[in-house]
């Protein structure tokens, strides 16, 4: 086929020429425009949706034009909660963190700063002389989003983030999730991925993998947090109380304790660490599994330019020093700085050979702003699918060719346009499915059956007007133009009380049943202009101008 | 070929006993509902249920020893076609604050890959659904249809201009989706996302059969406004009866097909679609029409004008 055949414009502009052509030889001149319009807007349908499966040409899979719904082609469907308290507390955390800073820079003696509830917390105990001060300081560090209540007896502030913050941190959240989760899901290469918001409060995430068969290796790239810290160690003991021991029994500030990821069992090892990072996630430039020297499996990670002037400058400074690998707060290993390190390091731990896979890609991707909790996991095999796929089509034909046999015995050539017209019916709901790109799951086959069922019921009602036109004594041609100008208020009704339903089930979201209800909507809408404008048409075609007498019917 | 050439059936001379016969069903399916006879799918309930496709023909009692051993009173049955190998696995449900979901599904198919190792899993599909997006959608299900419903009301009301058509309609549908839930729950299959799609469907199918029937009444009051209701109605139900049979007759066989052929994930839909398209064609006859003609004289007891009222809306 030459190369301009390919393109589908070209093909049905080509299909319209012709059928002009044939319609000018032989249909009549009153005709001719919609015999040429019909047929024109069916080639559209075909070229839409041709060839409908995936086949393979020349070694290369060529996707099919209509897309199978996770039922049908196999995959995974995964709905997840974005835990959108870890942002708040996150937030409010850092808040705490910068008042502690601030009064030590000051000066200012605090008795206490502390996290109160997710959106809010308190200090207290500010030294009397000096609330002026820490008013002041708390203004300028808390400029927008923060409630900064008067000072209290005992010198007591409370910082509560506002509602309006609060909710828009909330959006942020689960919308920076969701971009999270698509570059993820690039790394792991799925075609045509979904990953969408969803849930009536807009704080679930819906994951859609056709294809993908380990919903557990899946699962767990999606649901990694993967922040990612290097920050220098102070000092390492087996028990949290030991390392606290000489230090007052409480974190120091500017430090906090983190525990050991690859412990032994029995044996766990706690560090104090530098509450700052040296470098995080953000300044990764990539990140790849590799081996170490003892053919472990480790993860080698390059860093941006700004990363690595940041980490140069810091492992310079402290070399003999411990710098601690912290992964969603756990310490994976903690080597020790032998010379200065600029762009490049490894991350060390008991991976498995899989294990280091996934956390690189997942680095790469970038952290998870939020934590996530798993709500629905739905995998379907892709041969149980190809199962469905089978016994849909089966019944679809069964049912296609009982009802064919059946319109032919009953209303003879009449039953015949009511086949042509079925079959426009089909073509142009899944023209319409492929140029909308919508997904025919199993449900969706059983719509397409139905969709068949109410196309006959139009035809019969039609045919039975026309019979009854042509008992009571009207000519033919009358008997048509009653038959079908009677029934049209009835299908105009019919339909519009079906289309109803199809708009509620297609509030069910983005499952089968949406599916289901898109094959509905579509197969409605092409079945009035089938089932009635083409029918129609093929009726005035066939007559002709005479009169006739007789109609088979 | 022509079955029926003029018929004229009174159909509404059954009317009361249909009216019982129908009252008892929908009594004794609402009891049926109510006393918990349903049963949810997966996706309603909350837990793990796995399809798995076994290399041979599987053992059902060696698959259940497998099973037992990782999650005791789980639900094992064939699923569809003997030669399609597969087995429905259904195990119990999960607690809230549990982070693993599938957590239940591997260890039954790890224990079958140990316990049950001389007919190995081909493929397996998983449905696993957490405590709040089970009620969740429970919720939604029975407003959507509700919904669904009302606004289809609202539609007849608004193009046959006053609530007689409008509510016949919709109580002509309620009774369908009652009886349609009561022989669900009679025939022990399982409320599903498909069911309710089903459902919906019927609700549209049952409404349309009574619009066909409508439309014809309100046709023939027009031309002949002098003749009493009942026997317009019960005309109307003889020349639409054709139509009927044929269009209800041609809908039932291929949703039959759907529900014999249509393999063992639709089973529950065909039958859903099998018996709302039966209930949906007698509702419109012996529900529908009655009430109508019932609205009309208790409507002129009370204002002595005969069907005028209905008429007059016309």
């Amino acid at each position: 086929m030459p190369e301009t055949l390919q393109n589908p414009y070209a093909q049905w502009f080509l299909a319209t020429a012709v059928l002009a052509a044939l319609s000018y030889m032989f249909v009549r001149r009153e005709l001719r425009v919609r015999a040429t319009a019909y047929g024109s807007f069916l080639a559209a349908c075909i070229v839409a949706f041709w060839p409908p499966y995936a086949r393979v040409v020349d070694g290369r899979e060529i996707p099919g034009k209509v897309r199978l719904g996770l039922d049908l082609q196999g995959g995974i469907h995964i709905v997840m909660q974005v835990i959108t308290d870890d942002a708040l507390v996150a937030v409010v955390d850092d808040g705490v963190q910068t008042v502690r800073e601030a009064a030590s820079r000051k000066g200012i003696t605090i008795e206490k700063v502390q996290r109160q509830d997710i959106t809010s917390f308190v200090i207290e105990g500010v030294e009397a002389a000096r609330i002026k001060d820490v008013q002041e300081e708390l203004r300028t560090q808390f400029p927008t989003g923060w409630d900064i209540s008067p000072p209290e007896p005992g010198g007591r502030i409370v910082l509560k983030l506002t509602d309006a913050e609060a909710r828009d941190l909330r959006e942020r959240t689960v919308e920076e999730t969701r971009r999270t989760l698509d570059r993820r899901v690039n790394v792991l290469g799925v075609a045509e991925p979904l990953i969408a918001i969803h849930g009536d409060k807009h704080d679930q995430i819906l994951i859609q993998l056709p294809g993908v068969k380990d919903i557990g290796a899946a699962r767990r790239m999606m649901q990694r947090t993967a922040q990612l810290a290097l920050k220098l160690v102070e000092d390492s003991n087996s028990t949290k109380e030991a390392l606290l021991a000489g230090r007052g029994g409480k974190e120091p500030a500017g430090f906090e304790v983190v525990q050991g990821s690859g412990d032994e069992p029995g044996r766990p090892v706690f560090y104090l660490v530098h509450r700052e990072a040296i470098v995080t996630g953000r300044d990764l430039k990539n990140a790849r599994a590799g081996v170490d020297e003892n053919n472990q499996p480790d993860i080698e990670f390059t860093l941006t330019p700004a990363g690595g002037d940041k980490f140069g400058r810091a492992t310079g400074a402290n070399v003999g020093k411990r710098l601690a690998i912290i992964l969603d707060d756990l310490v994976e290993s903690a080597p020790v700085i032998n010379s200065k390190i600029t762009d490049r390091g490894t991350i060390t731990g008991r991976f498995s050979q899989q294990e280091a896979e996934e956390l690189a890609k997942v680095l790469r991707a970038g952290a998870l702003p939020a934590s996530l909790k798993p709500l629905q996991e739905i995998s379907v095999g892709a041969s149980l699918g190809q199962d469905s796929i089978k016994a849909g089509v089966w019944a679809t034909g069964v049912a296609m060719t009982l009802l064919g046999l059946f319109l032919l015995a009953y209303y003879k050539l009449s039953g015949l346009n009511a086949i042509v017209a079925l079959t426009a019916n089909l073509i142009i709901l899944l023209g319409a499915m492929a140029a909308y790109e919508a997904t025919l799951t199993l449900p969706g086959i059983a719509g397409i059956i139905l969709t068949v069922g109410v196309g006959v019921d139009t035809n019969v009602l039609v045919f039975e007007r026309i019979r009854e036109e042509i008992r009571n004594g009207k000519p033919v041609r009358n008997a048509i133009n009653n038959g079908f100008e009677r029934v049209w208020i009835t299908i105009l009704d019919t339909h519009a009380t079906a289309l109803i339903a199809a708009a509620f089930l297609f509030q069910f979201g983005t499952g089968p049943i949406k599916g289901f209800a898109v094959t509905l909507v579509w197969g409605l809408i092409a079945n009035v202009f089938a089932s009635y404008f083409v029918s129609k048409f093929l009726f005035e075609w066939v007559l002709g101008k005479r009169q006739v007498a007789t109609l088979s019917i | 070929m022509q079955f029926l050439k003029t018929p004229n059936f009174d159909f509404l001379g059954l009317g009361r006993i249909c009216l019982a016969v129908s009252a008892l069903l929908v009594v004794g399916s609402i009891g049926l509902v109510a006393s918990g006879g349903l049963k949810y799918g997966v996706e309603f309930s909350s837990g793990t249920q796995l399809i798995v496709r076994f290399t041979q023909a599987p053992d059902i009692d060696k698959i259940r020893g497998a099973v037992e051993k990782v999650s005791p009173g789980a639900t094992i049955q064939r699923f569809g076609a003997v030669e399609n190998k597969q087995v429905l696995i259904r195990i119990g449900d999960h607690k809230e604050g549990e982070e693993d979901l599938s957590a239940g599904a591997n260890a039954v198919l790890q224990s079958l890959a140990t316990m049950y190792a001389d007919n190995k899993v081909a493929d397996s599909s998983t449905e696993i659904v957490g405590p709040t997006v089970g009620a969740e959608l429970r919720r939604k299900a029975i407003q959507l249809t509700l919904f669904g419903l009302f606004f289809q009301l609202i539609y007849i009301a608004w193009r046959f201009k006053g609530p007689v058509w409008g509510s016949a309609a919709t109580i002509a549908v309620f009774h369908d989706v009652i009886i349609t839930l009561g022989l669900l729950a009679v025939f022990r299959y399982e409320i599903t996302l498909n069911v309710i799609a089903a459902l919906l469907t019927l609700v549209g199918y049952s409404v349309n059969d009574t619009i066909v029937l409508f439309d014809r009444v309100r046709e023939n009051l027009r031309q002949r406004r002098k003749e009493p209701l009942p026997k317009l109605i019960n005309d109307s139900v003889n020349q639409t009866l054709s139509r009927t049979l044929i269009s209800n007759g041609t809908t039932f066989l291929t949703v039959l097909g759907l529900f014999l052929a249509g393999g063992p994930v639709l089973r529950g839909f065909g039958f859903a679609m099998v018996v709302g398209v039966l209930v949906g064609t007698y509702s419109t006859i012996y529900i529908a029409s009655p009430i109508v003609v019932w609205w009309q004289s208790q409507a002129s007891k009370g204002t002595g004008v005969g069907g005028s009222q209905i008429k007059a809306a016309l």
